[in-house]
């Protein structure tokens, strides 16, 4: 039942739960941070630095930027749905956004692959 | 003339007669919370761009996040952050069937409302 309503058949399934999935992904990472955060104290630049070089740590974050990505495209997309009728100022407010938010995950990854 | 006639129809939208019930408050505060939140999110990425560029661009950002206004604003953002994610697991938890009878999402908005309250007061002592 479950499968059957994740196949193409049910697209909007699939959003629905994308939109779930991602919000747990984001609210772990964010969860872990807090505790990390709690736990490690850091102190000053360096003590920022070394709470947000690791690899496996980046690789978390960019996976929490992606999911908000998803979860915000999403989002945003209902919002729009709900109040803006007329279609072609929808469709062009919905492709600012897809825009705008493929920029923010780029830039995303630009920062943590600075650091 | 029904046109003349439409128009004469007594209306009655005064919105101030309607009192959206706690569960409909928590729902209307995600999707707005969640606005915000999409609309800040260039700020928050500079400011982490800010705090791992160099050591001066963390001093800079920190000296700016010192300001009364700045930290204002930081708890502002915490509102619709908080918001969100306790309104959002409590809407994770409908989705798995759970606390779905009225009473029991009217007691799980209450919850959130209070755990808003508590985390932004916490917060802000914090950072304050």
């Amino acid at each position: 039942m479950l499968i059957e309503l994740l196949t193409k058949k049910y697209p909007g399934m699939r959003l629905w739960l994308a939109q779930r999935f991602s919000a747990v992904v984001m609210a772990v990472y964010l969860v872990i941070f807090a505790l990390l955060l709690l736990l490690k104290q850091p102190v000053g630049y360096e003590g920022w630095l070394e709470l947000m070089s690791p690899w496996w740590w980046r690789v978390f974050t960019l996976l929490f930027f992606i999911s908000l990505v998803m979860h915000a495209w999403l989002g945003v997309r209902d919002v729009f749905k709900d109040y803006i009728f007329n279609l072609g100022l929808r469709a062009v407010l919905q492709v600012l956004v897809d825009v705008l938010l493929i920029i923010y995950l780029g830039w995303a990854g630009v920062i943590l692959w600075s650091i | 003339m029904p046109d003349m006639q439409q128009r004469k129809r007594p209306k009655n939208l005064n919105l101030f007669t309607i009192r959206l019930p706690v569960n409909a408050i928590i729902s209307i505060l995600h999707r707005m919370s969640g606005m915000v939140l999409f609309l800040l999110l260039p700020a928050l990425l500079w400011a982490l761009n800010q705090s791992v560029q160099s050591a001066a661009s963390y001093a800079a950002l920190a000296a700016m996040l010192q300001h009364w206004l700045a930290k204002l604003f930081v708890i502002g953002l915490s509102c619709a952050f908080f918001h969100h994610f306790y309104a959002g697991i409590r809407h994770l938890a409908m989705d798995v069937h759970w606390m779905t009878s009225l009473q029991k999402a009217r007691v799980s908005s209450r919850l959130v409302l209070c755990l808003d309250v508590l985390s932004v007061a916490a917060f802000a002592f914090v950072i304050w």
